[in-house]
Order: C-alpha cells, then structure tokens, then sequence
C-alpha cells in the first residue's frame, strides 16, 4: 500500500505524516503482540514448568526454572506407565486413522459424483450425527459391549478392537464431510476421459481421482488423528485396565497416585510436552492443507 | 384440468426422461458399493445405539436389572418425571448443569467469535511477519483439549497460579486476597476462559477465508462514498461474513452444549465434581450414570439434551435461512 501511494506522488514532495494512520497502526500492532503472548504464555508455561524441580513446580515463582530439570522427562516415563499409555494411543488413533480415512475416501467419492436415490438423506444424516451427544451412544454401547462379553463372549470391552470401531464409526461423519468437498472440487471431466479410454469406475476413481485427491487425504486423515488423539470421554469410560487406556486417561495419575500422593505438575507438564510437540511440529508442515480441507468443509455445508 | 396447464407450462425439451426409482438404483451400484462400509460403521454405532438411547430411556435399567439390558421393566416417562420430582439418581445438581451449561455455550461462542474476529481483521493485513503470527495464533486449535484443561487448571490455582501471580503483578490483588478460580462462582470463568483460548483460532480461520473473499473495490467504493472504517464493517464486511458466522454459530453452539474434555481434566479428570458453578451436562450425564449405573436415567437426561439441541437447531435455522439460502446451493 505504501509502494503505490509512493508511486503516485509527484517527485520532490514528501507525504504529509498522518498522526491517526500511525496511531492506528500501533494500536493494531500491540493488539496483535498482546494477542500473541495471551496464545503462548499457558504453552510455554508448559514447557518450563516440564523443567522445574517439584518444589520449584508447586511454588511457581518465575517462569524459568532456576535448575533445568531435564530428568523429569526419563522420570516422567517410569513413574506412571506411560510408554504403555502412548503406545495404546498410538495404536488406536492411528488405526482409527487409516480405517476412518479409507472408509470416508469411499463414501465421499461416491457423494460427490452420483446422484444415487438416497444421497440427500445420507448427506443429512452424516450432519445429524453431530447432533446426538456422545454420552447418548456410550450408555448403549457400553451395555452393548459388556452384554457382547458375557453372553458370546466376544471381547470388546477393554480391548483394542472394540475401541477403533468406536473411533472409526464416531469420527466417520466429520472426515466425511471435509472430504466430499475436495472430490466435489475436482473436474470430472479427466474421469470421463479415462473411461473412454477403457478405465471401469473403479479403475478411473483410482487412477485419477484419488491421486488428485491426495492433499484432501492427507488433511483429513491429520484431522482424524488429531481429534482421535484428544478423545477422552470414550475411553474414560469404555475402559477400566491400562492395558487399552489412552494418554488423556493416563496422565491423571500424575497429579494424584505417583510418589505418595503429591501433585507431580512438572511430571503432567512433561507427558503433555511429549504428546503435543510431535503435533505441533506435524502441523507446521501440513497447516495449508489442513485449513484449507477444514474451511472448505465448514463453509460449504 | 390440471394435467394440460402443466404439460404446456414446461417445454417438452426440459423435461428429463423420466426413470423409475428402481432404474435410478440400479444404475448406481457402484455409488452404493462406495458408501456401504460407512453406511454399516454409522448404522451400527450411530444408528442402533441412539434408538436404543431412546429406549432405554422408558426402562428401569439399573444396577439390580444391569444384566436384563433392553430386557428390563417398562415403565413408560418414569425416568423423564422422576428427574423433575428430584428423585431420580441424575436429579443431584442437574438444574446447576443446564444452567451452567446454558451460559457456557452463550458465553464461549460470544467470546470466540469477538476475540476470532478480532484477530481475522488484525491479520486481514499485508504486514511482514503476518504468516508466523498466524501460525503462532492457531497454536492453542491443535493442542489436545485434555492438555488445555491440565495447563490451565494448573494457572487457576489460588496460592501460585500463574493467573493469580499475573493480577499480583498488575497490582490488582495480593497473595492473601486473590481470587479462588476452582472453587467457588469464578469456576465458570475458570473453564469458559480456556475454551476460549482453545476455540478462537479456528473461529479466526474461518473468518479470515470469509473475508478473504470480499472484493477490496467494496471498500474503495465505500471510502469514495465517504464512509468511515466503521461504517464499511458495518455494512460491507458484516453482512458478507454472515453465512460463515452461521455455521461456526452451530459448529460452535454444538461443540460447547456437549463439551467435556477441559473441565473433566481439571475437576479430576470425570471422577470429580466441578461444584454448582461448572457442572456441564455431559460431565453431570456421565458421572451419575456410571456412579450407580442408572442407565435409564441416564437416557432419559440425554435425550432430553439431544431435544434442547434440536430445538436450537430449528431456532438457528430460521435465523439463518437467508443468509444460507443466498449461498449456492451444492448439497
């Protein structure tokens, strides 16, 4: 804006120093600065206090640790079991992810292309879906699940397989919807040709659609896991032994069971470093996608 | 009479061949193949559980008949009226909840939406530095909501929080005085505050692509015509974020009736009682259903907070209706 209102000005003259336009402008700024550090003062709170001695931790007189603990992270890890704790995330939000991903890729394809009898009633109901509170299905399924154990003895209660069909079904809806926009944005006209050329529908979907697609993919599948990881009602309640139980659940236990009941802040602080940097850092590399797959979903429907 | 006037009002060229259903169906197996697994996962998790919900709802289904499952005794809107005669296992503390609840979802949207806004226009701007700030703002959007309630149940405490170290410093209180934010009225402010702070950058982020598609020549326009920055929100930029502002007022209205996460981990993580002042409906649900595995009961509220959700919906609706209307249609 400065470069054209230069170029439009007569040579020799200087501008006019427009008191309210600065005014505006730092007023904008610190606005802006203030509005960052609100953003990252409870994350870096997290961070130092991840460092501090326990006592350093419980009076919180400055910011920075006066002694960098760097063996809470190694104390963190033994104290609870939390290898275990992340590995059970690990292992049902990223098969969550895959499932949910595929099954949604399928669905929205079909979504965005046919004009199949039913389609506006199942557009409506993936929306509908959102509408029903997630405690309204556990009472069922958790009824469900025991009933499934005592009576045919199929194990889903407490047990890998019972918790990524929760996931995958409970998720399914959103990733739908994000996903349906990005196969709706891409020309058919390229799937057209590959059929004359000999492609079937699978074939052309496969081949050309969902290459094209791959970002959107990408984004939801990011998506998925990033809500699958944060889950905690379901699998509050859906589990009673640490064999299944998540991070969300697990972490608790620094605040109450380790080391004769005390509050162990800088041990929590450090579990919640371990999970969120490594998504922290993932969203740098995929933000443009990621907003661009969540704002097209949201603004679209 | 009828059948003439509409054969003459439509030219016979747009009148597409007409298929039967059957036809339309069977053309699209493949559609069909492409949705089925979904369709079962939904059926089979979404479907089944919510109209069992709505069953067990009208049963006795408790601890004593937990084994009969749907098999046990009917008895019709017992578990509905019981909740009002405060006799039912989930009565304890119900109304704090709705209420809380209530002003929990007007007070995080409000707030979401006027802190989203007002970092979408600060950003709206070509400076340098703009990507890395707007990075750095969605940072709290990819924290996990269970980490939110931990961070900040960890800053609300009286003795040392960081929060209350803050209003020391600013010369607002002392150590003795300060405010008890976990226990008390304040604990509302205690979990709205970081929902907010969880919630804004998304708002920000859709609000930033909404207004990212009005046409800069409006606001030339309106400058000519002499209006000042205020004006041109006012009647430009507002009225043009309108459908956005619709979907995160339902997105964000639904997110926070059901929300459960932060005050959950900061009230012991759904094993304690958040007190009258930040009760929320799905953490009140839970912990009185499993407490004495009053599942009738149980239904019966969530139901009953399903049926406030809807009726929300039908308000939403009818006050947005033009604004979505004016969207094209793509569905």
């Amino acid at each position: 804006m400065a470069s054209t209102a230069r170029a439009v000005r007569p040579a020799g003259t200087t501008r006019p120093i427009n008191w309210g336009r600065i005014t505006g402008k730092v007023l904008a700024w610190v606005a802006l600065l203030l509005l960052v550090a609100i953003t990252l003062y409870p994350i870096l709170i997290m961070v130092t206090t991840s460092f501090k001695s326990n006592s350093e931790a419980l009076s919180n007189t400055t910011l920075f640790p006066s002694v960098w603990h760097f063996d809470n992270y190694p104390k963190m890890w033994v104290s609870i079991n939390f290898g275990n704790y992340l590995k059970n995330s690990l292992i049902i939000c990223g098969s969550t992810m895959v499932v949910a991903t595929l099954l949604a890729t399928f669905a929205s394809y079909a979504l965005a292309r046919f004009n199949f009898p039913g389609r506006d009633t199942y557009g409506i109901a993936i929306l509908a879906t959102q509408l029903i509170p997630g405690i309204m299905f556990l009472l069922p399924l958790f009824n469900f699940f025991k009933w499934m154990r005592d009576n045919l003895g199929i194990p889903l209660l407490n047990t890998y397989l019972g918790m990524i069909v929760l996931y995958v079904a409970f998720f399914l809806p959103l990733s739908l919807w994000i996903l349906r926009s990005f196969f709706a944005a891409i020309p058919p006209d390229l799937e057209e040709q590959a059929m004359v050329d000999g492609c079937n529908r699978f074939q052309a979907f496969y081949k050309i659609a969902l290459p094209l697609a791959r970002p959107g993919i990408a984004a939801t599948a990011i998506y998925v896991f990033l809500t699958a990881w944060d889950e905690l009602l379901f699998a509050w309640v859906m589990t009673t032994t640490d064999d299944v139980q998540t991070v969300p659940v697990g972490i608790r236990l620094y605040l109450g069971q380790v080391a004769g009941n005390k509050s162990n802040y800088e041990l929590a602080m450090a579990a919640a470093v371990v999970v969120t940097i490594p998504l922290l850092i993932l969203f740098f590399f995929v933000q443009k996608q990621m907003i661009s797959g969540l704002t097209a979903g949201a603004v679209k429907s | 009479m009828a059948t003439p006037r509409a054969t003459t009002a439509v030219p016979q060229a747009f009148v597409q061949p007409r298929h039967g259903l059957w036809w339309r169906v069977r053309r699209n197996g493949f559609a069909y193949a492409m949705i089925a697994p979904a369709v079962l996962a939904m059926i089979l998790v979404h479907l089944i559980p919510t109209a069992q919900a709505i069953y067990m709802s009208f049963l006795d289904l408790r601890v004593r008949t937990l084994k009969q499952f749907l098999g046990a005794p009917f008895i019709g809107l017992n578990n509905y009226t019981d909740v009002f005669k405060a006799t039912s296992p989930l009565s304890f503390g119900l109304a704090d909840a709705a209420r809380n609840t209530f002003f929990y979802a007007i007070v995080v949207n409000i707030g979401t939406i006027l802190v989203g806004l007002g970092a979408a226009l600060l950003i709206n701007r070509e400076f340098r530095g703009r990507g890395i700030i707007r990075t750095l703002l969605l940072m709290p959007w990819i924290l996990p909501t269970y980490i939110v309630g931990l961070v900040w149940g960890f800053m609300w405490r009286q003795d040392t929080g960081a929060i209350n170290n803050i209003l020391v410093a600013l010369g607002l209180t002392d150590h003795q005085h300060a405010p008890f934010w976990l226990i008390g009225p304040n604990v509302f402010w205690a979990i709205t505050i970081p929902t907010i702070w969880r919630g804004f950058p998304f708002t920000m982020i859709l609000l930033l692509s909404g207004l990212q598609v009005i046409p800069g020549d409006l606001y030339e326009a309106a400058k000519i015509d002499g209006a000042n920055a205020l004006q041109s929100f006012r009647h430009i930029t507002a009225p043009l974020l309108k459908p956005v502002l619709s979907i995160i007022v339902l997105w964000g209205v639904i997110g926070s009736v059901y929300a459960y996460n932060i005050v959950a981990v900061m009230f012991g993580n759904g094993a304690g009682y958040p007190g009258a002042n930040g009760d929320l409906m799905q953490v009140l649900i839970q912990r009185q259903t499993f407490q004495g595995y009053a599942f009738g009961a149980g239904s019966a509220v969530s139901v009953m907070l399903m049926i406030a959700m809807l009726i929300f919906v039908a308000i939403w609706y009818a006050f947005f209706r033009q604004s979505l209307s004016t969207e094209p249609k793509n569905s």
